[in-house]
Order: C-alpha cells, then structure tokens, then sequence
C-alpha cells in the first residue's frame, strides 16, 4: 500500500492545485520515492520538496534570512543526473545547515541541470529523517504518457 | 516475495546456485534457519546476494548472514571476499554510506540493584551529555588544523587528547587507527560535512543503550573478560556520519564511470566497483580508511562522554566504575586481509556490509588479551528484547572470512512501522518490561519498535549453531537513547 503526502504550493501569489507530486513506497531497510510530474523541470523541483517533505517538518521561523545556491550537475544519462541531483541538494543541505524550500530550474536536459536552490537554515525545521543519499539501486526515471516519472531508494 | 528455490545444505546453510542467473561467478550461501528464511524470502535480499555474485574476483561465495535484508546493491548482512591477485574488485555500495558504522561494549562493576532507582535520571544525564539526533553537533570541538589528524589517527587522536586510554585503542578493532588512510583522496564537501559531527550520535537505528548481563553461556570466556550475571554494560553503536556519507556517493559516482573503463558488467549499478589495484580503488580505499578513522574517533569521543556522564552521576571516577572497553568492531566497512584459501595464504578485499568480523582464538590481529577466547563480536538486538556479546571462531575463518551477523536486521519498512506503531503506547509497553527510552526524533520511536525487526535470539542461534560465532552472554535493555 501506498502512503501519499499531499503538498500544497503557492506559485505566482495565485493558489495552485493541489498537487500529488510523490508517494512513499515501501522498502524493508530504506525509503522508496515515487514522483511525477508533467515536465522534466517540473520532476527535478518535485525531487527537491519530496526530500525535504519526507525530512524535514517546518517549525517557528528563528531565522528568516533565504539562502540562494546555484546548483549545477552533469551526468551521462537521465537517471544518474536524477540521482547526482538528489544527492547534490542532500550533500548541500548538510553541508551548509539549509533546508531547501524551492528550487528555481534554470535549465535542464537529460545530462546537465542549472538551478537555483533556495533554502532556509535548518534551524527552523524539526529533522526527523536523515537521508545519507539517493541510491541507484532500482532507480527509474522517464516519461510515461504524459508524464515525467522518476523511483528512486533513499537510504536512511 | 522472490520465487528463487534454494538449496538446503544443512539445518542453518542455504545456497543459491551459480546457474540461478548467468553472470553469477560463485553460489550463494545463506545462513539461516527455515523460521528466519520466512522472513528473507518476503523483500529481495536473495536477490542482491545473486548480485554480488557477479563481482569480478570473488571468491568461493555470496554470503548472507542471518540477519539479512534488503539493501541497495549489496543486501544489509552480506559478506563478498575478493582475490586481489586476480582482479578482485572493491565495491563503495558493499560498504555503504555510514562507513564503519559499528558497535562498542564497555562494562561497569556496578550491578542492576545499583543502578534500578537512578535508571531514569542516569538515562536523562545521557540524553543530556551525549549529543543525539540528525546533524546534531558535538561538544567536542575540533579545529580545522586537527580535522586531517582525526583521518590519520582514527581513536588515537580522541585518546591524545585525553579523551581514554592506550587500554581502549588495545581493545578497538584496528586499534581504532587503521593504516593507509589518505586525506587527499577526500573531497572538500566530505569534510564540510563531516566537520560539525564529530563527538555526536546520530540518528535512525544509531543508540547509546545501558544495558544488564541477563546470561551466560560461555564461563571460561566471561571470566576472562570479567563479566557476570546482573553486570550493567554500555553500548554505543554509530558510524562516520555525513563524512563517511560524501564519501561513499563521491566514489560510487566515480566507480560507475570508471565501469566500462575495466570492462565490468554488473546487474545493478549500486554495485559499481573497481579492481582494487587500479586508481580508482585506492583512492577509494585512501578515503574510505580516512572515514573509518573519523568513526572510530567518533565512538571513542562518545564513550568519553558517557563515562563522564556516569562519572557525575555516580560521583566516583569511571576507572573505580570499572567502565572498561571489552571491544569495538566495525560492521560495514572493506579490509584488506590474509586468509587461507584451500590451504594457500591470499590477499583478499573483505566486503562486511552489515557484517562483522570474528576472527578466531589465536588469530594475530586480535588483542593479545582475547587471544585464548577469540575476538570479542557486539551484537546489538532492537531496544525491546536483547543483545549478545559472542567471540570468533576457526570455523568463520575457514568459512565466512572470519565474518558473522551484525544485529537483528530489520523485518518492516520504516514506513510501515511508523503506520503502525503507536509511539505512546510503544513507550509504556517498553516501560512495563523496566525499559526507559529518550529519543531525539519524533519518528525513531515507531521506527525503530521491536516489531519492525527480526527476533535477534533466532538470529544469534544460527550463527552460534552454525559455528560461525560462539555465544558468551545475552543483555537486556535498560536505559536507551536513541537518535
């Protein structure tokens, strides 16, 4: 069975729809995310919320200030860009204390994203989860119909 | 649930044949009991262990301990000996992320009755001493120039600093410094990451438990190490954190690319690796020694604490407590070692992914102390029912590369778990049985409940039973903290 986390998000000061933008699945050992969306920039932004909405839950904002990260990866194929992106924003966010709130995808194309990570300090958050890094295990990602989908382990 | 028929060779071994997938080099071979087979046939460890089999250079089998279950490329309890000489290969994915995470067991000469009334404040003192819980950061601070000196001197640099004794390094798996380490072969991330993490526990299945001897099996091996029924005991069980994290993820991009360089063809990518005498491999082997290092330093720093914390609350210090080291080992890390392979000395890459090493009585890496016994094996169980202190055997040398089971291993997903389990409830339950538990995460709880993993005794039968790992004596929890 499938347990679906719903988010909601603001985009242009105009509410938008609710989207079911990723499931968690199970794994015995690990956390297995399913995400979709309807473009590839749409599935690399929803990569970001998914780990932070599995990580992270927000609390009082003590630090207000917003931290602006260009973020850049190559890959040799679709899937491990997906998976050096997820771990890019993971390595990042422990490495300079930040929860990504949004992300900003400049460019993206089946080997090379640009982006602008936008994160918080950490300290605004309650961390229940910590994700060590994305896995290749099982790794799918493509389109199918009309959207991006992207399976990925996340070792916790 | 996996449809693959194994082969029962004995009561408690189980193979998977070679011809199970083209690509396998070796069998399979599982040491379990029909009960706890039930269990590893529900995900898709046996699968992974087929996996493994395709490692260029491996040698004699795929095993799988007791405690297995499904990983990301190796499966968590699995062990895959390379020969070094031909081609033998290292896999980042067969150590995992949380290098050398592992378990340490120090003993007290304080018995339950001394400690069953102050259990709720001594366990709240422990919350509070010792630094728990994602990212948290420790109180033991260290400076950017000390930073390479952790990577170079693992547990040496935490006793220089004051932080135990020559006796602890003795009684520390590689002494607690394992030689080769190469600070330059690690990324500046790497040690961003790992920078604040030093001195702190971590979180998810990472613990400091107060626990009592409520068993022994073996005198002989209780005498010698100075352990008795009711005896309290500490134990720490953490890993290199963020560090040891980059690490993995930097090499295991590294090796994927590095695949088709050496003409390796692998059925998951998670299993990328690289003949261990190539570039790759011994930049990764630089690195991951560097990481192994910073978690040995990392359990030494929090055994400090720990006894500072009993040494407040017992107003005595922690020598007169009797809070000596039995022994630290690692269970997800690489070596590499000599062993007998029909009858001839080798060099092989020893994968232990979820695995512990347990060499047998005699054996020259092992303390001087432990010699007659063998090495002392830590076994932490979940944070309801048990946990065991064995010592390695001749038949794990001859077998499983001087290798056993690591815990219990996990039955149920986290997700799973966290559905259904209630936390509160799950915290009275552990009350009735007198155990007191403080967690930093507001999901470890339900995550890390009993039921979500498998009967640490049935697992521990099977390695004793097989003769991979001989039981001293059984603990029971009293006092948990967890992540």
């Amino acid at each position: 069975m499938a347990h679906f986390f719903y988010l909601f998000h603001r985009n242009n000061h105009s509410f938008h729809k609710v989207l079911k933008n990723y499931e968690v699945l199970e794994h015995t050992a690990d956390i297995r995310l399913k995400i979709k969306a309807l473009t590839l920039k749409g599935l690399f932004k929803q990569a970001c919320l998914a780990i932070t909405g599995v990580s992270a839950e927000k609390e009082k904002l003590l630090y207000p200030e917003k931290h602006k990260i260009v973020v850049t990866q190559k890959a040799d194929n679709l899937e491990e860009l997906f998976v050096n992106w997820v771990n890019e924003l993971l390595s990042l966010s422990s490495a300079e204390g930040l929860i990504f709130e949004d992300v900003k995808i400049i460019r993206v194309n089946e080997k090379f994203i640009d982006a602008l990570a936008l994160g918080r300090d950490a300290r605004n958050y309650k961390v229940n989860v910590e994700i060590k890094a994305a896995t290749y295990h099982e790794l799918k990602v493509g389109k199918t119909g009309l959207f991006w989908q992207a399976e990925v382990i996340l070792d916790v | 649930m996996s449809d693959l028929a194994l082969e029962k060779i004995d009561d408690y071994r189980w193979r998977i044949p070679k011809s199970y997938k083209p690509g396998m080099r070796v069998p399979g071979i599982i040491y379990a009991s029909e009960k706890l087979l039930k269990s590893i046939y529900q995900d898709k460890a046996l699968e992974q262990v087929a996996n493994v089999a395709f490692l260029p250079g491996i040698l004699k089998a795929s095993l799988a301990m007791p405690d297995v279950h499904w990983g990301f490329g190796f499966p968590i309890g699995g062990v895959a000996a390379t020969d070094i000489e031909e081609g033998g290969v290292i896999s980042p994915g067969g150590v995992g992320y949380d290098i050398n995470c592992g378990v340490r067991l120090l003993k007290t000469n304080l018995q339950y009755d001394d400690i069953k009334d102050r259990l709720e404040k001594l366990t709240y003192r422990l919350f509070s001493d010792v630094p728990a819980g994602v990212g948290s950061e420790g109180n033991i601070k260290v400076g950017i120039k000390e930073e390479k000196e952790i990577l170079l001197k693992g547990a040496r640099w935490a006793v220089e600093k004051g932080f135990g004794t020559e006796e602890d390094l003795e009684c520390t798996e590689e002494n607690g410094q394992i030689p080769g380490a190469d600070p330059s072969a690690v990324s500046e991330r790497a040690f961003q990451r790992g920078r604040a993490q030093s001195g702190t526990l971590g979180s998810g299945n990472h613990f400091l438990e107060v626990q009592v001897i409520d068993q022994l099996y073996d005198r002989e091996a209780c005498d010698t190490l100075g352990l008795d029924l009711g005896q309290v005991m500490v134990m720490i069980h953490t890993g290199s954190r963020g560090f040891g994290y980059q690490i993995c993820e930097d090499y295991s991009r590294k090796m994927i690319q590095a695949l088709a360089k050496y003409k390796i063809n692998l059925p998951d990518r998670q299993l990328a690796c690289a003949p261990v005498t190539s570039d790759e491999a011994k930049a990764y082997l630089g690195a991951m020694r560097c990481a192994a290092n910073y978690a040995w330093a990392n359990r030494q720093c929090l055994m400090h604490l720990a006894r500072q914390a009993f040494e407040r609350e017992f107003a005595s210090s922690w020598q007169k407590l009797g809070m000596f080291l039995i022994y630290d080992v690692a269970h997800n890390i690489a070596k590499i070692e000599r062993h007998k392979i029909d009858g001839k000395e080798k060099m092989l890459c020893v994968h232990r992914k979820g695995a512990t090493r347990a060499f047998g009585p005699g054996h020259p890496d092992i303390p001087q102390r432990y010699k007659k016994i063998g090495q002392p094996v830590i076994i932490p169980g979940d944070m309801g029912r048990n946990s065991y202190l064995l010592v390695g055997t001749e038949q794990a040398m001859e077998e499983t590369f001087g290798s056993t089971c690591h815990g219990a291993g996990r039955l149920q997903s986290r997700t799973a778990a966290s559905r259904s389990i209630n936390s509160d409830m799950l915290l009275k339950e552990l009350a009735s049985k007198g155990i007191i538990v403080k967690a930093s995460g507001r999901n470890t709880l339900a995550e890390e409940a009993p039921a979500a993993y498998k009967n640490v005794n049935d697992v521990v039968d099977v390695v004793h039973n097989a003769g991979i790992g001989k039981r001293v004596c059984r603990m029971r929890p009293l006092g948990v903290i967890k992540g």
